[in-house]
């Protein structure tokens, strides 16, 4: 579910403590970037240019190249999370470092049905397994998308998600853990 | 910000904690205060839970030469060790047209896979921490 981006960034630095280079090139707005995924880390230093002094400027710029770590595991990857809620709509899925994980509701286990406590219960061959929350989850990603940013919110919109992943567990293996175990 | 190469390359799940091993994060959330960024140790404190925590580089290598008579693709080889399922339910969900494919060969596939790569840590449970406070 990792994988290596290649970027380059202009960064205005002064140059006190080189350790923590790594730090600054994560700060700021670097968190999901549209396309690539979930910055995890830097991964190393490819290059590093210039130290131009912009006039009016008192810190020098610098051209680096460098190497992050991206969460953006790949359509058909097989997960397990942690089962955070559960309603109508279906699932939602939480991987501790990434929350935005929605299981709809057409793509669970079949036949499932919702119990007033607001849990999805599968009817396995006669078996009632209830997907109860708190529980690890196994779950395939079937697809990724970056909304853009929207330029207003209504005031009870649920929260902007710049990387949202829809997941299914419809299939032999997926769903709780704790199901297929032996 | 210019995106020099999108994908430079997959990572396993035991690649990407060992490099955050390298870099000094760990399990303990004072201790990575400052040197590391937060987004480091949650990803780490998600990956010391799964199978990559008991993972080397031989027994990856390993598996990716006893794998090769399954004919799998790569984003299937990189999901079975970074899942290191254990039965051939966990295993099915993993390989694309997997009746079709395997057939009976997949009990011979998670033989492999159980084999040489190793079993991720039992979490401890309620009782045993009792026991030892």
């Amino acid at each position: 579910m990792f994988c290596l981006s290649v970027i380059q960034h202009d960064l205005r630095y002064r140059p006190t403590c080189l350790a923590s280079l790594f730090i600054r090139l994560l700060e700021g707005s670097l968190n999901v970037i549209s396309n690539l995924g979930l910055c995890v880390s830097v991964y190393d230093i490819q290059s590093v240019e210039g130290g131009f002094i912009f006039p009016g400027d008192g810190a020098s710029t610098y051209k680096v190249v460098f190497r992050l770590v991206m969460f953006r595991p790949f359509v058909g990857e097989v997960l397990i999370g942690k089962l955070e809620a559960s309603s109508e709509s279906g699932l939602k899925v939480s991987l501790g470092f990434f929350n935005d994980i929605h299981i709809p509701r057409h793509l669970l286990q079949q036949p499932c049905t919702l119990g007033k406590d607001g849990v999805w219960t599968w009817d396995y061959s006669g078996s009632l397994l209830s997907l109860d929350i708190d529980e690890q989850i196994r779950f395939r990603v079937s697809n990724i998308k970056y909304p853009p940013i929207p330029v207003r919110q209504e005031e009870d919109a649920k929260p902007f998600a710049p990387m949202e992943i829809t997941g299914d567990i419809y299939g032999d293996g997926l769903g709780l853990v704790s199901w297929w175990e032996e | 910000m210019k995106i020099i190469q999108a994908n430079g390359g997959v990572l396993t799940n035991f690649e990407v904690l060992s490099f955050l091993r390298s870099r000094g994060v760990t399990v303990d959330p004072m201790g990575c205060l400052g040197a590391v960024a937060p987004s480091e140790c949650k990803v780490f404190d998600y990956l010391v839970h799964t199978a990559a925590c008991t993972q080397t580089r031989e027994s990856i290598n390993e598996f990716m030469k006893q794998s090769e008579k399954f004919k799998l693709a790569k984003a299937e080889k990189l999901n079975l060790i970074n899942m290191r399922p254990s039965n051939s339910a966990e295993t099915y969900s993993i390989i694309e047209q997997c009746d079709e494919r395997m057939g009976e060969g997949i009990e011979e596939l998670v033989k492999v896979v159980v084999g040489i790569l190793p079993p991720p840590q039992p979490q401890p449970t309620e009782q045993e921490d009792e026991a030892d406070g």
